[in-house]
Formats: structure tokens, C-alpha cells, sequence
């Protein structure tokens, strides 16, 4: 809300500067800058005055004026339409500055010598119109300072009111807190109305239907009215707020809405049926024309201004074209009502319709207040000689307001604050912001004021006190009181053990939005109406417009982003939740799930490393380590299928038997629809399912002593048969000594022929007592190769056998870069001894 | 007087020691005379066939000499050895200018890690963590905050609704009151999470995360609030930082404050991020309403209590220099990699 310093300045006496009062309003809860430090490219210019008009001759739109300033005169050529003999006019001599820096000088128009020129509103950069030049009053003074004849240096105070504070948004409002802030005098509006004695509000009746949806009407008739222009002060107050001048009568109200806060509205008292005003809900079917045109049909629960025959207006929000003040008015009636704020509130949502009335009346007006506000607007429309104020008011108050008196206990203020001013600062305060309090036994007994709403505890005037005191006065300490735990939540230490195995591995965060596009949910198989879905009623985009089932969507997003932007080799990962409905009522289920995406080459291009794409073991290898980051055991997998996972090259991932989540290879219908161009990896599993299960009991295992011998054996089995199977089979043997059983190796192609594969694995056999003999180990080892041969009928080559585990070159291997160490053969087969340091 | 066949073998030994020019070459100079059928072994062997008087003096000649060529053989090798190497190092010069072998870097997000550094914060001064679902009822969201349907407060949190009375949550106080309806006094939490707004643009996202601070106990005053921003300001933006308390207006506070941080770009002499204000609005906080204590079940006459709310995003954006909020969101490793 635009407050002009000066104006400020009639309701208040006090010597700080705009600046000072801004910063004071800000530190006292109402933020305030300074918008306009007065017009201050403008220079020179004048009030002239018209004296003569003549036609231009060589152009028949132009005019040459003969213009005055007392002292001097001018010739100046005017296009304007409204320009005739007798105005007073805003004028600029040559010389004057225009904003924008425009200067203006002697200048021929069509063959005539212009000397200076008189300007239109939008010209002074004052308003919007630019239809004519900016009339004047005839009290403007000839050759006085324009600028101060239309205040155009005043400064504008830009104050930010809070819901609370309704009363604030007005210039006596901001006046008093400006009063109470700097010790200034608070004068107040000048009420007073002459009533005409020949005029009587006699035949006119004011009738309230529900007074709960409106507590109190009062009204006042000005008869014999002139509607006009405002005068120039006026239109131009009005214009520096940001309001636009209308006429005389509907200017008055504006004017008074600003100063006092009390939405006012005028109706054409002669168009109302029977002199009859009737405060009533709207009837089903009824509508109103609004003054912006529109046809509103209110409905049962809102609350309509009516005659004895038809609703005028929405009361509170808008009033009505049928009843609007216009030329030809020659009665007004001025309405002044207080309405329930949160019947304001739902009927101008439900019209979609805010306007200065209903932005203060569901804020809460003041329904003390509201007799001054229509008195002022009386008196000021008298005093323009717009009309004759009728004697009487018309006001309908059944239920008249009770006082509210609360007590205040300086034990209160010090305990909630923890500082206390003295006695008689807070007895200042309280009365500078219009708080009547009588001292009590330790503090006050305060009433409050009609106009703050917002005070109703102790605590309000707590606050009240402590602001206006000044918040810097607080002393800074540091709570007391009893240890406590304050570990994190189980959950939020699985989330960052997670974080740091997935950073670990190379991967980046990624936070996404959690409102996603419903388009990506058929690559889910989900229908956007599915109950599982939790989408938006009132979204702000159609692509995010519900809320994501899995952080796939935002994960493939985001690789989009990347690799649109020239960045091909993209590794993420996402912590967050994930939502699915259970019907409408209830709130959703939210899941904490880990996400990864993967594609492009695994590693950046390097002067040392080798150039390989990455494959779905990167993914299912990033989810082992976060498994084991929570010591949650292993990692099992089992094949799958997913809508937008591709066929066969997707598993379920097993934590404890329990499944947890998928791993695979992205769909190509899903990755050509997120415009990726190379093939995608992803994860999804749920962090609350794998964190439910049971953490690793960490026991320690004294270290071997005695040195293990490490035997290779290679099993050739169908490509049918699975690691996991083999894997199995071998621990199912469980012969003495067996320590470790590690898969390095993987191959298929010619040496083990079609369908086939080899997988080789290292088994270390060690004993704690003692060093074992190669007899021994060698029965442990063919023990193995025996149980293997008859449980999956695959053929097994121990190490030390003839040919070895190694295959020859040519086959795939299912595995890229350089050979793990562990497959280097030692020589001839020779059993290998290791150094105990490895115990698992 | 030395034998003369040990000085010739003494003699030819040392200096074919001098002229071996590799280890190899060395080392066939001691099978030569230290070998099983070696110069000097040989000598030795043939010491028992010696007549009796030369015996004692011709072995123990031998002997030294076979010493001597040892550790003349030992000399010259580690000679030798450091001749090889510097040959090896002159061919063999790794450029270590070269960029060291490094596992490709993952990273967090900046709001991961600035939310970290906030809740390090809070839970060093005694702070326990609470969270809560991000899709809440009215109730817990409005109602029980002294937040009223059809109070033109709902407007200061334009909400997004799933139906009914469900919605997103606007902020994380929802988790204050869930808590508080679980534990009596004392009860001193911080509350981070997602919360959602209807609002987009650079500066506001309409899925973004907060944390919340909460402290209920006896004896608790406005003045230990500003304590404990001031001690979090100072941690979170360095020692010089300062705080100031600004009134304002939260349907859940009474008294309520507005958390100014001094601008650490211009240190308050005023510049375009604070602009020209000095002061950097950095979170809103104050005393917990009364009327949402006793809806819990607290008395209001024995407990008070504090709270405050901060943007994880807002906090960051004035850290780094961000200026678009948007950026958070995108997920552009060129973006998340400088953090």
C-alpha cells in the first residue's frame, strides 16, 4: 500500500524524516520502503493559465493558446481536445525538465514557434492519461510551483502489511504507529459534518437480514448532487496511491478508504426501489451485474446489497452497475457496513473477485470506526460542493460490539520475552497505539481497541510491547534445561550411509522435483486415474501435476538434461520419497527409495584409463555397496520383469530373501522417450525396506594363522544355469576348510562351445590349526568338483587338471578392462600359497 | 709372505671384480672364483693335501682372500646397482605434471550438504531430528496451527491440494505438532524436509525444503530464541556474522520475528543482493502461539516455547551466490559438480 509522506504527515506530528519513519515502521513489523523520493527529474514547471485559444493555421487539430503565468506569456501549440480559454493548466516553459530527462524548448510545429508546452498526466509521468492536458483547479495559483501544487516531490512510503493487521492499511493507521514509534502526536480525522436542515434521511430505511453475515450498516443520503471531475489535489492523492480518479463522489470514497480504511460505496440513491436497503443473502437464481460488467451470480451463502426489488450488489466485494453513480446522479447513498470477514473471504474466492473492500473487509474492518468513515466522506463531498449532506444516519447495529478488556502481567512480558521495559514506557506504548490500560497489581488492564482484531490474549499485547519497545533490546541467551538425546532417527543414519557408499561409487546426487509429469506413468503401466496415484486438484503445470511413484522420472530427467547439454557420461543417484495413494481420504503412503541412473562410459576419459561403457552390473554393483554400507548382508537377485525395464536383462534385488527392488536395463520406448541416446542402467529399491531388515551382528573372527592354499575351478555349465545356482551348489558342499569361494571369471564362446559358459572361481581352503597338505586340500577340492559334476550336471575342471581353468582367447568374456588379478594362473597349476591375511 | 697362488687368485679376482660392468657379468666373476668349482674354492678343497707347515698359514690366507672378494663382490654390486638404476632412471622418467589416477568423484547435492551443516548445527546444541509425511491433513497443517479456514493468513502459503482435506504441506510445522501431541515438555527438535508451495518462479520453487526448529520447556524466553539464531548464524555464515530481530506476523507465533542475517556480501554497506538494505532475510521464527501449546495439552502458564523456520534453498542461494532457484532442481552435473 503507497503511502505519500506528506499526507502521512497530516495525521501525525513528528519530526522524522520518510526515511526515518521507513525504517522505524520496518523494525516495528510493518515493512516499509521508500518508493519516490519526490519527482525529482522534474524542474520549472508552472500553473498557467489559458488565456486565449485560436485555431492553428496550417493545421486543424492544433491549436495556438495564448498562455499566462502572471508574469509572463506564451505562445503555445496544443493538440489536445480539452484545451480551451479560462483552464488552468499544467505548463512547462522552455527550460522546464520532463522525466526521462526531457527538456523543453522553443520549437516550430508546422511553421508556428511553440514556446513550451502544456502537458497531459502521462507526460508528467504522473498517470496514465494522455487523452488531454491535466486541468487544473481554479484554486491552482498562476505561476505557482506545480509541483508543489500537486505534491509531485512528496515521498511514497511502500508498506507491506501483514494479514493481522487490516487497520494498517490506511494512513491514520500507519499514522498511529508511526505516533506511538517516535512520541509524535496522532491527530485525527476531521469528521465533522454539516447537515443540511432542509434534508432528512425521512422515508429511507436500512434493513439487516442476517446479522451475522453483517453486524452493523450505516448510511447517509447527500442529495442534490453534481457529479464532475475531482478536483486536482484530489484526483492527483488519489493517482500517487495508484488509484484511478472516476468522479467527484466515487473519488471522495477512494479518498477516504485510504485515509481511514473503511471501504465505503456510494450508491445513485434515486434508483433504488423504495428507498429500501436491504442486507440479505442472495436468493438461488438471483445475479448482479457488477460495476467491472460482469454477471455474478452470488448464491445462497454470500451476502448481496439489495433494494425492496433486486440485489445491487455483492456486499462487501463489489457494488452494482444497475445502481452506479454516474452524470447524471443527483442522490447518493453512502453505505459504511461491517461484514463477517470470513463470509468476505469465501465469497470473493468463490467469485474470484478481490478488490480494496473485500482485501480489508476479510481482513476485519472496524465496526466502531465505520460512523467516522462515512461522516468524512460526507463532509469532504459537501465540502467540494458536490451535494448537500442529509440530516441523520441511517445505521442498523443490533448487536452492538462488547468491549474486550484483557489483563497484561509484566511477569508475562518478562517470562515470554525474557526482558521487560519499565512501567512507564509500557503505559506510553500501550497508549500510543490507542490501547486504554489502567494500571493493576503487577501490570495493566488494557482494552482494546474495535480497530485491532488482532489482539485478544495476553500474548498479542506481549507482542505489542515488545515491537514498539524495539525487538534489539531482547538480550541474546541460550536456552537452559535438561540433556537429552538427540540422536538421529535410525532412517535418517541409513539415508547417509547410503549417500556415502552411492558418492563413494562415483555417483553425483540428484534432488528432483517430486511433482511429475502423469504422462511418464504409462511407462509404469499406471493410469493417471489409478487410485495408487496421487495426483494434484490444483497444479500449477499439467507436467507436474502428480506426485512421483518411483524417482525414476525425475532421475531420467535429469540424465535428459545432461546429455542435451553436451555431457554424455552421467552417473546419479536420488534419496527421497515416493508416494503411493490408498484412496481418497486418507494421506498416501510415502517410501524412502534409492534411485540410480546410469549411461555413457563408466569412467571420464583419462591419460590412464580405459574407455568401456557402463552396463547394468555398474548399477546392481552400486546397490551392493549400499547394502552392505547398512551392514544389511548380501545382495541376491532373481529375474524380473517391468514395463519399462527391457525384457531378460532385469532382476528383483534380494536383501535377506526379502525383495527390495528392481535393477535393469531401461526399456528403449522409455529411453527413446526421455530422448536419450544410449542405453540407460537404473535401480530403484526401497532404503525403509532393506533398513526394516536386520543389521549385520558384528563379531570378530580371530585371524588365520596358518596359510591357505587357493584352488581355481572352472564349471562349464548351460547358459540356462545361473551364477547364483553354481554359487549355491558349491557352499551347499560345505567341505571343511573351504574359506572363500570368489566368481573371477566368466566366458563364453568356442572353447566351451554354444549354449554354454565357464564360470571360474577361486577357492581358498585353510584350517585354523595348522597348515593344511596338498592331500588334504586336494580331497576337500575334489570333493567340490565331485558334488558340482552330479548336482548340475556341468563339466568341471579343477585347477590343477589338464588345460587349466583358463579359456582361450575369443570367447566373451563377461566382463570388461583388464583381467582381475585373481585370474592369473601361477605356474603349471601349481596350488597357490596365500598369506593369511584374508579371513572371510 | 702370502702364498703365491692366493695372491694370483687375490689379485686376478679384484681386479675382474673392477672391470664387471653389470651384475651379470659380476656374478660370473664369483662362480669363477667363489663358485663350486671356483678359483678359490678349489684352492681350498685342496688345503688337506698341503704338506702340514703350509697348511695353517696357505688356509687362513685363503680364507681372508675368499672375505675380501666377498666383500669387494658386495661393493662393487651395490656399485653396480646404483649404476643400473641411474642408467634405468635416465630412459625411465615418469612426468609427474601428469594428473594422479583417481577414482572419478561422486558428490552430494548442495541442498544435501547445506542441510547437513544446518542440522550438525541444531543437533550439536541438543536438538533431536524429527520428520514427518510430506502429504498432511488440513488439520495438521493449518488448523492446528492457529491457522483457520477462511483466514486470509492461507493466502501468506498457497497450498496444493490432493482432495478433500488432504493436501501438500506448505511448511514442516505439521511435524512440531505431531511431535508435541507425542511428548510432553521438555521437547527440542528440528524439523528438515520437503514441503511444497503453488509458486514458481527464479526465486521460488514449488517443491523445495525447510527446516524447522522447535523448543518447549519451562523457562524458555524470546531471548534464548535470539541466542540460539545468533549461535547458528555464526556457525552457518561465520564468526563475524550478526543477526537482527525484525517483528512480523505468523498465524503460529505471538510474538513473531523476522531473522535478518547482516549482508555477508557487502557487510551491510548495502549492495545488489541485499538490496541496499544491509540485511538479508534469512527466516521467520518466534514464540509459539498459546493457543497451539494448550491444543497439545500444555499448560501455558507452566511451559513457553520458541520456533523457526528456514528455506535449505534460500540459506543456499545466499551462500553460494545461486540466483535462480531453478538450478537446484535440474540436476546439471556442470551445475552440481562445483559444490
Amino acid at each position: 500500500m503507497r503511502i505519500p509522506y506528506r499526507w502521512l504527515r497530516e495525521f501525525v506530528d513528528t519530526t522524522a524524516g520518510p526515511r526515518d519513519v521507513a525504517e522505524r515502521l520496518t523494525m516495528a513489523g510493518i515493512e516499509t520502503s521508500l518508493v519516490g523520493e519526490g519527482a525529482s527529474e522534474l524542474s520549472g514547471l508552472v500553473v498557467a493559465e489559458v488565456l486565449d485559444v485560436a485555431p492553428h493555421p496550417a493545421a486543424g487539430t492544433l491549436r495556438v493558446c495564448e498562455v499566462s503565468t502572471g508574469a509572463e506569456r506564451y505562445r503555445v501549440v496544443c493538440g489536445a481536445p480539452n484545451v480551451r480559454a479560462g483552464v488552468r493548466a499544467a505548463f512547462a516553459p522552455p527550460g522546464a525538465a520532463l522525466p526521462g530527462g526531457r527538456r523543453v524548448a522553443v520549437a516550430t510545429i508546422r511553421g508556428t514557434a511553440s514556446e513550451g508546452m502544456l502537458c497531459s498526466e502521462a507526460e508528467l509521468g504522473v498517470g496514465e492519461d494522455a487523452s488531454g492536458i491535466l486541468l487544473l483547479g481554479v484554486d491552482a495559483p498562476v505561476g505557482g510551483n506545480l509541483i508543489d501544487y500537486l505534491g509531485l516531490d512528496d515521498a511514497i512510503l511502500e508498506v507491506e502489511v501483514t494479514p493481522n493487521r487490516p487497520d494498517c492499511l490506511s494512513i491514520v493507521g500507519v499514522a498511529r504507529e508511526v505516533a506511538a514509534l517516535t512520541g509524535g502526536r496522532l491527530r485525527p480525522a476531521d469528521c465533522a459534518v454539516r447537515e443540511s436542515p432542509a434534508v432528512t434521511t425521512a422515508g429511507w430505511r436500512v434493513t439487516i437480514k442476517d446479522s451475522e453475515l453483517c453486524p452493523r450498516y450505516a448510511a447517509r443520503l447527500i442529495t442534490d448532487v453534481t457529479v464532475g471531475p475531482s478536483p486536482a489535489w484530489l484526483a492527483q492523492r488519489l493517482r500517487a496511491v495508484g488509484l484511478r480518479p472516476i468522479n467527484n463522489v466515487v473519488d471522495v470514497t477512494n479518498y477516504v478508504l485510504w485515509e481511514l480504511g473503511h471501504p465505503l460505496h456510494a450508491f445513485d440513491g434515486d434508483l433504488l426501489t423504495d428507498r429500501h436497503v436491504v442486507v440479505r443473502r442472495a436468493r438461488p437464481g438471483e445475479s448482479v451485474v457488477t460495476l467491472d460488467g460482469q454477471t455474478r451470480s452470488p448464491g445462497d451463502a454470500m451476502l448481496v446489497i439489495a433494494d425492496a426489488a433486486r440485489a445491487v450488489a455483492v456486499a462487501g466485494v463489489m457494488g452494482g452497475a444497475s445502481t452506479e453513480v454516474g452524470d447524471s446522479t443527483r442522490t447518493v447513498l453512502l453505505e459504511s457496513a461491517y461484514f463477517a470477514p470470513a463470509s468476505i473471504r469465501r465469497t470473493a474466492k468463490a467469485l474470484g473477485l478481490s478488490t480494496e473492500a473485500s482485501y480489508r473487509f476479510e481482513r476485519g474492518a472496524d465496526i466502531e470506526g465505520l460512523r467516522d468513515a462515512l461522516d468524512r466522506a460526507a463532509r469532504l463531498i459537501a465540502e467540494l460542493g458536490s451535494g448537500q449532506v442529509a440530516t441523520g444516519v441511517l445505521d442498523a447495529y443490533p448487536t452492538p460490539r462488547r468491549p474486550l478488556a484483557v489483563a497484561l502481567r509484566l511477569e508475562r512480558i518478562q517470562r515470554v520475552v525474557g526482558a521487560c521495559p519499565p512501567r512507564a514506557l509500557i503505559s506510553e506504548i500501550l497508549r500510543g497505539l490507542g490501547f486504554p490500560a489502567t494500571e493493576r497489581e503487577g501490570g495493566f488492564e488494557v482494552v482494546v481497541p474495535a480497530f485491532r482484531r488482532d489482539v485478544s490474549i495476553e500474548d498479542d499485547l506481549v507482542e505489542e510491547v515488545a515491537r514498539v519497545w524495539g525487538y534489539e533490546k531482547i538480550p541474546s541467551t541460550l536456552p537452559s534445561g535438561a540433556l537429552a538425546l538427540t540422536r538421529r532417527p535410525r532412517h535418517m543414519v541409513a539415508r547417509d550411509s547410503a549417500r556415502r557408499a552411492l558418492v563413494g561409487a562415483g555417483f553425483r546426487e540428484a534432488v528432483s522435483l517430486s511433482l511429475v509429469d502423469p504422462a511418464h506413468l504409462r511407462h509404469l503401466e499406471l493410469s493417471p486415474d489409478d487410485s495408487r496415484v496421487v495426483g494434484l486438484q490444483n497444479p500449477l503445470a499439467a507436467d507436474r501435476s502428480v506426485l512421483r511413484p518411483t524417482l525414476l522420472f525425475g532421475l531420467l530427467e535429469a540424465l535428459a538434461v545432461n546429455v542435451r547439454r553436451q555431457t554424455p557420461d552421467v552417473h546419479l543417484f536420488e534419496i527421497g520419497r515416493v508416494f503411493e495413494g490408498r484412496g481418497a481420504g486418507s494421506l498416501p503412503r510415502e517410501e524412502t527409495h534409492v534411485g540410480i541412473v546410469l549411461t555413457g562410459q563408466r569412467a571420464p576419459r583419462a591419460w590412464y584409463a580405459a574407455r568401456a561403457r557402463v552396463d547394468v552390473f555398474d548399477a546392481k554393483g552400486a546397490i551392493e555397496g549400499v547394502v552392505e554400507a547398512l551392514g544389511r548382508g548380501e545382495v541376491g537377485a532373481e529375474p524380473a520383469e517391468a514395463p519399462y525395464l527391457e525384457d531378460g536383462r532385469a532382476a528383483t534385488i534380494l536383501v535377506q530373501g526379502a525383495a527390495v527392488g528392481l535393477v535393469g536395463e531401461l526399456h528403449p520406448d522409455v529411453q527413446k522417450a526421455f530422448d536419450l541416446p544410449a542405453p540407460v542402467f537404473v535401480a530403484e529399491v526401497s532404503l525403509d525396506a532393506i533398513a526394516a531388515l536386520p543389521s549385520r551382528v558384528i563379531q570378530y573372527r580371530p585371524l588365520a594363522r596358518h596359510p591357505g592354499v587357493q584352488r581355481d575351478l572352472a564349471v562349464v555349465v548351460s547358459t540356462e544355469v545361473s551364477a547364483a545356482q553354481v554359487s549355491r551348489a558349491i557352499e551347499a558342499v560345505r567341505p571343511p576348510w573351504l574359506k572363500r569361494v570368489a566368481l573371477f571369471d566368466v566366458y563364453e564362446g568356442a572353447q566351451v562351445g554354444a549354449g554354454r559358459k565357464s564360470l571360474a572361481y577361486g577357492l581358498l581352503y585353510q584350517a585354523d590349526d595348522r597348515t593344511l597338505t596338498d592331500a588334504e586340500v586336494n580331497r576337500a577340492h575334489a570333493e567340490v568338483i565331485e558334488r558340482i559334476r552330479a548336482e548340475l550336471g556341468a563339466e568341471v575342471r579343477g585347477a590343477d587338471e589338464a588345460g587349466g581353468v583358463e579359456p582361450a582367447p575369443g570367447g566373451t568374456r563377461r566382463h570388461e578392462g583388464p583381467r582381475p588379478e585373481a585370474a592369473r594362473r601361477t605356474a603349471a597349476g601349481a596350488p597357490r600359497r596365500e598369506t593369511p591375511r584374508e579371513t572371510e | 709372505m702370502v702364498d703365491q697362488r692366493v695372491r694370483t687368485i687375490a689379485e686376478d679376482a679384484r681386479e675382474e671384480i673392477e672391470r664387471a660392468a653389470t651384475r651379470r657379468e659380476l656374478e660370473e666373476v664369483r662362480v669363477k672364483y667363489l663358485g663350486k668349482r671356483g678359483a678359490l674354492t678349489r684352492l681350498l678343497r685342496s688345503l688337506p693335501g698341503l704338506p702340514a707347515a703350509e697348511r695353517p698359514v696357505v688356509g687362513r690366507e685363503a680364507n681372508e682372500a675368499k672375505a675380501r672378494i666377498e666383500s669387494d663382490l658386495e661393493g662393487r654390486g651395490t656399485a653396480l646397482d646404483g649404476v643400473e638404476r641411474r642408467a634405468r632412471l635416465a630412459v625411465d622418467r615418469p612426468d609427474l605434471t601428469l594428473p594422479g589416477r583417481r577414482v572419478a568423484p561422486g558428490g552430494l547435492h548442495p541442498l544435501t550438504q547445506v542441510h547437513d551443516e544446518i542440522v550438525d548445527v541444531f543437533t550439536g546444541m541438543g536438538f533431536a531430528v524429527a520428520e514427518g509425511p510430506e502429504v498432511e491433513s488440513d488439520y495438521y497443517n493449518f488448523e492446528a496451527l492457529n491457522i483457520p479456514k477462511d483466514h486470509p493468513a492461507r493466502d501468506m502459503q498457497d497450498t496444493f491440494y490432493v482432495g478433500g482435506e488432504v493436501l501438500l504441506r506448505t511448511h514442516t510445522s505439521p511435524v512440531q505438532v505431531r511431535t508435541m501431541e507425542r511428548q510432553k515438555p521438555p521437547v527440542r527438535i528440528i524439523c528438515p524436509g520437503r514441503v511444497y508451495r503453488r509458486d514458481a518462479d527464479i526465486t521460488h520453487s514449488p517443491v523445495f525444503h525447510q527446516v524447522e526448529g522447535l523448543a518447549v520447556d519451562r523457562g524458555i524466553s524470546m531471548a534464548d530464541l535470539k541466542g540460539t539464531l545468533d549461535l547458528f548464524a555464526r556457525e552457518m555464515f561465520g564468526p563475524d556474522s550478526r543477526i537482527r530481530f525484525r517483528p512480523s506476523f505468523f498465524p503460529f507465533t505471538e510474538p513473531s520475528a523476522e531473522v535478518d542475517v547482516l549482508c555477508f556480501f557487502c557487510k551491510g554497506g548495502g549492495c545488489r543482493v541485499c538490496k541496499a538494505s544491509g540485511w538479508l532475510e534469512i527466516l521467520g521464527s518466534g514464540m509459539v502461539h498459546p493457543r497451539i501449546l494448550g491444543a497439545m495439552g500444555y499448560d501455558t502458564e507452566e511451559v513457553t516455547g520458541w520456533a523457526f523456520g528456514m528455506g535449505i534453498e534460500r540459506v543456499a542461494m545466499l551462500r553460494y551466490g545461486i540466483d535462480d532457484i531453478r538450478l537446484f532442481f535440474e540436476n546439471d552435473l556442470r551445475f552440481l559438480s562445483q559444490f
